[in-house]
């Protein structure tokens, strides 16, 4: 009797002691904070990280709501999220932790290297169909064109870049993932896409853009056209955290350590050069 | 005195479960309603006009006229070939097949109607869907891929369904026939057919339903691309895919929220439409 009395207690005491951090947010900033979890855990062994990667726009959502911690972005915050925060009286701090480019990519057969920002916003909106369009040594082949679905900040990021706000073609084929994008893109010849630097591999073609590449160092001195940062938003409205998980989480983040984890996601660190 | 307040018990116990399934479908419903609503007041009937589905756009629009056009093809298209595709095994596995052969196909069919959607959506996505691309395919994922996944997966339902219908058929209805000199087949076609006809069509119900219902194939191999389709190798987007593609990303009280929900109630209508109107043949045409 006296031990289960014992047993119990203990249970209580860690159940009571163990802290809660809860992360949401973008699906791009996802594979960095569950390498940083990993480690993170090891530190701090009685502190309980759930993390969930759905969409920027989600985890700002559940700022607003106090369901997270820490919301993951891979865009700046809205006009209208701006606006419900002066509204609410609160107050969100960023806190860059890397950065982020956005490949363009297609079939390693597809003989082309190059292309311009224009003639991409043309594919996308509809008005370039083939691509002897686009260059006419090129084959008469239908585009077949892909990105990201809505929720997606990349999409955003996309949109705002590269479209200047245009509206998609309607045959754009949205996928719910990255690794689909870079499968079909893999498969098919006549395919275009683009993703998340950190998601591109040996079986797709990345073209240069007004003839750079997005590389480490373009990426960073913003040469590169499609690149920005990522944030983490922590809610500040009562001060920025001074000790606690969430202070302890974000110091390891942009720490030596956590910024190596940033590159080994594949994507650029922010600090440390 | 026992035996009365175990019946009262027993009968109390029913009425609280059934009372209780009751309720949740109302909830589920009212939900639906009250969920959708601000779309269909905000955004009104461009929701069922237009084809732009931009939902986090700059500004916004709604229209899901592609994915209702999608969902309704799709789902023509697949029935077309269900529906009479399952009645004519469901014929042959009543009428012509030997006990054991029935036994074999029947195990067959329960075994196939087991299998998950996502594992068809797959097995066409990695397998059938790169030969596409020898044909000179735009769209490697499309239409008929989509129709082709529905179809797999709902042929089984509809072959037991069927099966079960005609089964429970009164065997002296069809002696008297064939020995008024019909053949098998006269016999069941018109015969057995005309009797388990509400049967029939409440199975035939059920596999439209589960057709438009059906969300993992259409996501896998639909396409996505929100196009009302032309042909058959056109990508197609209907509303199951839209919600399961975009409700876990999306805003929770947005008006894109909204909308996914609206997207919902749409199914839900087109799903009771059908319902009603099978009861009301089923009324008609039962002797």
């Amino acid at each position: 009797m006296k031990q289960i009395f014992i047993l119990v207690l203990i249970v209580f005491s860690i159940l009571s002691f163990s802290k809660t951090l809860v992360i949401k947010g973008s699906n791009t900033v996802f594979p960095i904070a569950q390498l940083w979890i990993e480690k993170f855990k090891k530190m701090y062994p009685d502190v309980e990280v759930t993390l969930e990667g759905a969409g920027s726009s989600t985890g700002i959502a559940a700022l607003f709501n106090g369901t997270a911690d820490i919301a993951n972005s891979s865009r700046w915050l809205k006009e209208k999220e701006l606006k419900k925060m002066s509204e609410k009286g609160k107050y969100f701090i960023p806190i860059v932790v890397g950065y982020d480019g956005i490949a363009i990519i297609v079939n390693q057969e597809l003989n082309i290297n190059e292309i311009s920002l224009e003639i991409l916003s043309k594919i996308y909106t509809g008005k370039i169909r083939y691509w002897n369009q686009v260059n006419p040594n090129l084959p008469k082949k239908r585009i077949t064109v892909y990105s990201r679905n809505t929720a997606s900040g990349t999409y955003e990021t996309f949109e705002k870049k590269v479209l200047n706000n245009l509206k998609m073609a309607p045959w754009v084929r949205l996928v719910e993932s990255t690794q689909f994008e870079i499968e079909s893109v893999a498969k098919n010849p006549y395919a275009i896409a683009y993703v998340g630097v950190g998601y591109v591999t040996e079986k797709v073609k990345v073209l240069k853009i007004g003839g750079v590449l997005p590389t480490k160092s373009n990426i960073l001195t913003g040469k590169y056209p499609i690149s920005r940062p990522l944030f983490m938003f922590i809610d500040a409205t009562k001060g920025y955290p001074e000790s606690g998980v969430i202070k302890n989480y974000i110091t390891f983040a942009l720490s030596k350590e956590g910024q190596e984890l940033v590159e080994k996601a594949g994507y650029v660190a922010a600090y440390g050069f | 005195m026992q035996r009365k307040l175990g019946y009262y018990f027993q009968t109390s116990l029913i009425f609280v479960l059934a009372a209780t399934a009751t309720v949740a479908l109302f909830f589920l419903i009212y939900f639906m309603i009250k969920e959708s609503y601000p779309a269909f007041i905000t955004v009104g009937k461009e929701i069922f006009t237009s084809t732009n589905w931009y939902p986090t756009s700059y500004e916004a629009e709604y229209g899901m006229l592609a994915m209702i056009v999608g969902t309704f093809l799709l789902t023509l298209f697949s029935s077309l070939i269900v529906l009479p595709l399952g009645y004519f095994i469901a014929l042959y596995l009543h009428t012509y097949a030997s006990s054991w052969e029935k036994n074999i196909i029947k195990s067959g069919v329960e075994l196939l109607s087991g299998v998950p959607s996502v594992i068809i959506g797959a097995f066409i996505l990695m397998y059938i869907s790169p030969i596409l691309i020898y044909f000179d395919i735009w769209s490697t994922e499309n239409f008929l891929l989509a129709s082709t996944g529905l179809i797999f997966l709902s042929l089984p339902y509809a072959v037991s369904l069927m099966t079960e219908a005609m089964d429970a058929v009164d065997r002296s209805l069809e002696e008297s026939s064939l020995a008024l000199g019909a053949t098998k087949f006269i016999t069941t076609f018109k015969i057995t057919t005309r009797a388990s006809i509400s049967g029939l069509f409440n199975g035939a119900v059920l596999t439209v339903n589960r057709i438009i219902g059906e969300t993992m194939v259409v996501l896998l191999v639909g396409g996505g691309a929100a196009m009302i389709p032309r042909s058959l190798f056109d990508p197609v987007r209907p509303l199951t895919a839209v919600i399961a593609s975009e409700m876990g990303e999306v805003e929770l009280g947005s008006m894109h929220y909204h909308s996914l929900f609206a997207a919902g109630a749409i199914l839900l209508g087109i799903s009771i439409v059908l319902t009603c109107i099978s009861r009301k043949l089923t009324r008609r045409w039962s002797i």
